[in-house]
């Protein structure tokens, strides 16, 4: 594969222009640290070990909150897919719960849940349920009809339909869903991880604000981009290896 | 146990859809093996007609008898074809063949294809395929299942003529070779009768028109009675039936009868 270097000239530039009025004390070091700053405080915090366990809990928070999230809200949507019923009892529920913006139930979860663990958790979960509910259930839906008429006439039903019909004709669309979870689970987390905690990225973060480590806040900021960005990777990576039927005919 | 091919009864057969009926009081047979095409405009029920032979939609009124016995009771192997293949994307040609089949179906999928001449490419997605590769994999995939009973609705209009004229000839090979009766819809007179034994025309929900071709295979588009019959059957779906049908006796040994149903 040949690296295309264009798209990152303009980043580059911007961090090499940030660098020079740093060091040409245009603006102030201690509001504005330099790229190279933060790279040796990111480099200290590495060796010392506090950034690895930090990022640790922080991604498990994130995938723990996904895995519940994206498992409760696949199974409700194949479930609301498939039976008419379920959905006429369920739908309606699930959208109501779905307009509240999760993130301005923290002050109930702290009240509810405490501040512990669980509570950043469960925003996470409930954060990407929806996502992967919705795309799940469409998916499922817009299958197209003639080929589940098809499979029911080459004796396919329940399980046999459902694994070589129903869900492959879905997974384009629950793909979908799957990242645009990823970017919701992220924000999520960032925000759930400024409720008073002693361990993850959010806590890095609010704690170096108290004193003023601009570098270590930056630091942080830049983290879960690179893992919100890494995330998507995989998750593009695991789209591409599992649909590449529908790759080979977009070639 | 060898498939056989089965007689189907259609008797006083009515279908609606809500309010309005799309065909109306069909009556006809079609014996074991015997090879059928159905033409008619487009919307007068010639898919409406297959899908309820095929159990796909439910009758209004009326019979439909697999050898004697309701078609809801049989046992009957029914598989149809359509113009589009709907093969699925997501499998590769072989895993397509044998959808639907369980145990050791491999060695199986592999002869259907080389049947169809396409085992070269067993293991390509659909997407990769032409009009015509799709339209011989959905063949096989009919044929590994050995039905009793198939069906064709359009399934090579959208085919380039040279592909056409391929499939035909496969189509009429694999149906000599197996023992199955075919129903074919299609929009093509010539089609209809370079392959089959027996020409029906459905107009306005009902058979209008019911015709034996009985000339020898394998035929030859330049044989005079048949070029005669498509004539005459393209001058009866165009003018109607007002106009006066014309029974022609030709005599090359192949009697064109023409059997008005109503
Ligand atoms: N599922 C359906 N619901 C309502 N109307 C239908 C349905 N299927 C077919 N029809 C109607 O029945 C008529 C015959 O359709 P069809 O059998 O597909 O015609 P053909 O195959 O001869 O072109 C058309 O008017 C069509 O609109
Ligand atoms: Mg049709």
């Amino acid at each position: 594969m040949k690296l295309d270097f264009r798209p990152w000239v303009i980043p580059v530039v911007l961090v090499v222009i940030w660098e020079i009025i740093v060091r040409l004390e245009v603006i102030s070091a201690s509001l504005f640290p330099s790229p190279l700053t933060i790279v040796e405080t990111g480099w200290n915090l590495l060796v010392n070990g506090d950034l690895m366990t930090h990022i640790g809990v922080s991604l498990w928070r994130a995938l723990t909150g996904m895995l519940i999230g994206g498992v409760i809200g696949f199974v409700l949507g194949v479930l609301n897919g498939l039976s008419k019923k379920s959905y006429i009892y369920l739908d309606t529920t699930i959208q109501m719960i779905r307009n509240i913006p999760h993130l301005a139930l923290i002050p109930l979860v702290i009240v509810w849940i405490g501040i512990g663990e669980d509570a950043k958790i469960f925003l996470v979960a409930l954060g990407v349920l929806f996502p992967i509910y919705v795309n799940t259930f469409h998916g499922i839906r817009n299958v197209d009809p003639n080929l589940v008429e098809m499979g029911r006439m080459y004796n396919l039903k329940g399980w046999s339909l459902f694994k070589d019909v129903l869900l492959p004709g879905a997974l384009p669309s629950i793909f979908v869903g799957l990242r645009y979870a990823l970017g919701v689970m992220w924000l999520t987390l960032i925000i759930a991880e400024t409720i008073p905690t002693n361990e993850g990225l959010g806590y890095l973060a609010t704690n170096a604000r108290e004193f003023m480590q601009t570098d270590v806040i930056i630091l942080s900021i830049i983290i879960y981009a690179l893992l919100g960005k890494l995330a998507d990777l995989i998750a593009q990576f695991g789209e591409n290896r599992a649909l590449k039927w529908n790759a080979s005919y977009t070639k | 146990m060898k498939p056989e091919a089965i007689q189907i009864d259609i008797k006083n057969l009515k279908k609606s859809f809500g309010p309005k009926e799309i065909l109306h009081d069909i009556s006809i047979s079609f014996d074991k093996g015997e090879f059928i095409a159905i033409i008619g405009k487009s919307g007068s029920g010639k898919s409406t007609l297959l899908r309820l032979v095929a159990s796909l939609e439910e009758i209004t009124a009326g019979e439909l008898l697999f050898d004697g016995v309701p078609a809801t009771k049989s046992e009957a192997n029914v598989k149809m074809m359509y113009q589009d293949s709907r093969l699925l994307p997501w499998k590769k040609v072989i895993d397509n063949v044998g959808l639907g089949l369980t145990g050791d179906w491999k060695a199986k999928a592999e002869e259907a294809l080389n049947k169809v001449g396409l085992l070269p490419l067993k293991d390509e997605w659909p997407s990769t395929l032409s009009g015509g590769q799709k339209q011989r994999v959905a063949l096989a995939r009919a044929l590994i299942h050995e039905p009793s009973l198939l069906m064709l609705d359009e399934p090579l209009s959208a085919l380039d003529a040279l592909t056409r004229i391929e499939m035909q000839n496969l189509i009429e090979n694999i149906w000599e070779k197996n023992n199955f009766t075919a129903l074919l819809v299609t929009h093509d007179v010539g089609e209809a009768v370079r392959l089959a034994d027996r020409i029906i025309l459905i107009e306005d929900g009902q058979i209008a028109y019911d015709e034996e071709v009985n000339a020898p295979r394998p035929r030859k588009l330049t044989n005079p009675a048949l070029i005669e019959l498509e004539e005459k059957i393209l001058n009866r779906l165009m003018h109607g039936e007002e106009e006066p049908l014309q029974v022609s006796e030709t005599n090359q040994g192949n009697s064109l009868k023409a059997v008005l149903s109503n």
